[in-house]
């Protein structure tokens, strides 16, 4: 059975304030739009309604049982009201009740306005997952963006604009917490569930289907930027129930050039030599409309026998413009093999008797070889650690004080062998500057 | 989403204090009187940023000579020894003599001299407790970000056990609203309203307040008459920002805590990370120099990559720290301008180009005598 979760708003009439109250209007709601934040447990819910106030004080109560809904966030706006008749004199938070607010409203002359009740909720939340299809030789992509709504918010949404909020939020209180005296009734779990398996059979418009049901194409998702944020406005309007989630494709871009880089870089991809695919999110790569939302970027190989799982990214925000490298684990077919040819240890220095400094001499091979039939990019980070002197033939840059790069391509089935010797000194053999 | 029809029943004042007019009897007689004197006017004070003093006034018809009047509390959390209690007008013939307090109630008797019978206005005020405040803002900023409107609300809770039918309410800057207050209500008012509020957009990069290597984004504005403020003292509260889309409706894009602002100070508020903008930390040099025993000198390069990957340019606030004693080289370069805030914080603002153009801040920097 569903929990009581319900959201109420009631107009009462009060001539004079403590007499009798009196129901005077059923308010229908006109629209309701969810902006979703995916950095916080956030939504901001903004709904329209029509009512009609006398002249005079109007009390309009607001209340929301077994909801996740934050009731420092209610907030009453009219709209359209450019005359100002309508005045909001007071919020009152009955004793009695930690889930009802009664707004006391003053107006000018009565009158009928469209106004507006925002308020935040915990429990929905949103976010982006990405689907490339790599062509077999790995020199481009399909790339599907989905993004999917998740509601646990004991509400159900119908026909409601929803709009996503790519960008992290800086809040100082946490909605949940704010919402916490509804929260124990509202995610009695087992009620949410037998309600959840119950709900298809009792939505009058089917889940998940609302203003989008019977849609015969994928709706389109506008975006539009809004200080540090981007705006995600899916088309139409969708119904969203409780304990539910719903996918939308975002974009879809076929044919996004891919470069292949072999990576020794423990900082960012871990110990091993490792294949990682690189695009950059500009036009050059057909993107570059938008930043990508973090999310789960997942690759499939096409092949003529079918298609293969090549690995997955947790992606962080990519800007416009900005970089993603993809790692997919090490590659057979690309070797790296480090050797240290020799060891000496020399200027040892005596300090009445007890060793106090020595120096080390050792020299590396770093052989890559590479077994495909294809060119590739090899990159190597090397770090030392101590007073050391780096020395190499081949050409390395310095990445950081303790850190030293090499960059290189290699022809198909072709190997390269990098030779470097590193000079470290110990104790008092520390070279002072 | 169901709608469900009912009504509320408005809550009953609950009267908690209760004076009483005793003849001059012995006190232990007490005899108290059935009249009720009215609170004719009640003045709940919120100056004081954590006690609240309520002034209440009432006319009590008086004898001549010595009168005792009863004043007592059942539920409520007053502050005995803060009860002050005195005649309205200034030039009043009544005196009171003295205040006795019987043991183990929450009562008190005052002796009042009267040079004839009348009626008198008398002021009781004392501090009473459970009454929570909140002061809370709101900002709507335009969608050029560079004003706002900026609502103050004010929200008081009563626990006190007393129920107000009619009192006013006054904030620490003056502002008075007047309003019924139950017990174990709560109301919040709209106290002031400035609009065209200047603000300023800010990026900082600064390790003072986080460690994660984040640009944060701030919103600065002056409590000045230059920007539209200036009234008065901004308090201690929640800033939520709302921002206007340029559709006809508002995103929320953040909140923070504002501090205390006194006149002609600035509140700094985040609203968020501009992931926009990205840094990236390398040390580039870290050298052992002047070594003299076990004392040493560190020669320090820090390289700040910096990206912005806007299609405009900004400026980045960079707040770094090093410790102990050092001075910065002369060859640190990539930032127009530079501040050592104290020995240990430095802040430098770098002109960051658009499309992830890189720019790189050198801090070249020695550390002195390091052991």
């Amino acid at each position: 059975m569903r929990p009581v979760a319900f959201i109420c708003l009631t107009l009462l009439a009060c001539a004079p304030l403590c007499a009798k109250e009196e129901l005077v209007t059923l308010p229908k709601r006109d629209g309701v739009q969810l902006t979703i934040y995916n950095s916080e447990d956030l939504t901001l819910v903004r709904e329209t309604r029509t009512l009609s106030f006398k002249a005079g004080e109007n009390r309009l109560q607001f209340s929301w049982a077994n909801t996740l809904i934050d009731p420092t966030s209610v907030e009453f706006q009219a709209l359209a009201d450019k005359e100002g008749n309508l005045e909001v004199s007071d919020t009152s938070y009955p004793a009695e009740s930690h889930e009802m607010l009664i707004w006391t409203i003053t107006a000018k002359k009565a009158a009928s306005h469209q106004v507006q009740i925002t308020y935040f909720t915990s429990g929905i939340s949103w976010s982006a997952e990405y689907t490339g299809l790599v062509a077999a030789d790995e020199s481009a992509m399909d790339l599907t963006a989905y993004v999917t709504v998740h509601n646990r918010s004991g509400e159900d949404y119908e026909d409601a604009e929803v709009r996503l909020v790519v960008g992290v939020i800086h809040l100082v209180e946490k909605v949940i917490n704010l919402a916490q005296p509804a929260t124990s009734r509202a995610m009695d779990r087992k009620e949410m569930e037998d309600w959840a398996r119950d709900a298809p059979n009792k939505s009058p418009s089917g889940p998940g289907r609302g203003g989008g049901g019977g849609m015969s194409k994928p709706k389109q998702i506008d975006k539009a930027g809004l200080s540090e944020y981007y705006i995600y406005s899916v088309e139409g309007t969708e119904t969203i129930l409780t304990n539910w989630s719903k996918r939308l494709r975002s974009f879809s871009v076929a044919g996004v050039p891919l470069k292949t880089v072999y990576h020794l870089n423990p900082a960012k991809f871990g110990p091993e030599f490792t294949k990682v695919l690189e695009f950059k999110n500009n036009e050059e790569c057909k993107l570059g409309k938008e930043p990508l939302p973090d999310g789960l970027i997942r690759l499939f190989r096409q092949s003529a026998s079918g298609m293969g799982y090549m690995g997955a990214l947790a992606s962080k925000y990519i800007a416009k413009n900005d970089e993603v490298k993809i790692s997919v684990g090490p590659d057979a077919e690309v070797t790296l093999k480090e050797k240290r040819m020799s060891f000496q240890k020399k200027d040892l220095t005596f300090n009445q008797r007890w060793l106090e400094g020595w120096t080390g001499v050792e020299t590396f091979e770093l052989e890559v070889r590479n077994f495909r039939s294809k060119a590739i990019e090899v990159e190597i980070h090397r770090s030392f650690g101590g007073d050391f002197d780096f020395n190499s033939e081949d050409k390395a840059e310095v990445e950081n004080f303790n850190t030293r790069k090499f960059i290189l391509s290699l022809a198909p089935n072709t190997s390269r062998t990098l030779v470097f010797s590193v000079t470290t000194r110990y104790g008092s053999n520390v070279k002072p500057k | 989403m169901k709608l469900r029809l009912f009504a509320a029943a408005l809550p009953t004042a609950l009267a908690c204090a209760i004076i009483g007019l005793s003849s001059p009897t012995p006190a232990e007689a007490r005899i108290k009187l059935a009249t009720l004197p009215d609170r004719e006017a009640v003045a709940v004070r919120f100056d004081h940023p954590n006690q609240v003093l309520v002034e209440e006034e009432r006319t009590i018809a008086l004898q001549a000579g010595v009168n005792n009047i009863d004043f007592s509390w059942a539920g409520t959390n007053i502050d005995k020894g803060s009860i002050v209690f005195r005649p309205a007008a200034a030039d009043s013939k009544v005196e009171i003599l003295s205040t006795s307090y019987p043991p183990g109630e929450n009562a008190l008797t005052w002796a009042v001299s009267s040079p004839d019978a009348r009626s008198e206005k008398f002021r009781i005020s004392y501090l009473m407790g459970n009454i929570q405040r909140e002061t809370s803002y709101q900002a709507m900023v335009s969608k050029d970000e560079t004003t706002c409107s900026f609502k103050h609300y004010f929200k008081i809770r009563n626990w006190s056990g007393e129920s107000f039918a009619e009192a006013d309410f006054i904030t620490r800057d003056g502002k008075k609203f007047e309003k019924a207050l139950s017990q174990g209500e709560a109301k919040r008012v709209l106290v002031n309203k400035w609009d065209n509020v200047k603000i300023k957009k800010e990026y900082v990069y600064d390790l003072t307040r986080q460690y994660e290597g984040k640009v944060l984004t701030d919103y600065v504005l002056v409590n000045s008459k230059d920007i539209g403020l200036g009234q008065i003292p901004l308090e201690f509260g929640k800033v939520r920002i709302y921002q206007d889309d340029g559709k006809g409706t508002a995103a929320f894009t953040g909140e923070d805590w504002g501090r205390f602002t006194p006149i002609g100070d600035e509140m700094r508020l985040n609203i968020g990370t501009a992931q926009d903008i990205k840094v990236e930390f390398k040390k580039m040099v870290n050298d052992v120099t002047n070594r003299r025993g076990n004392v040493y000198d560190t020669d320090e390069l820090d390289q700040y990559e910096i990206k912005n990957f806007k299609d405009s340019e900004v400026i980045l606030t960079l707040v770094l720290r090093v410790d102990g004693e050092w001075e910065m080289m002369k060859d640190a370069s990539g930032f127009e301008s530079f501040e050592r805030m104290d020995n240990e914080t430095v802040k430098f603002r770098v002109k960051c180009p658009p499309k992830g153009a890189p720019v790189l801040l050198k801090f070249h920097y020695q550390r002195k005598d390091v052991w």
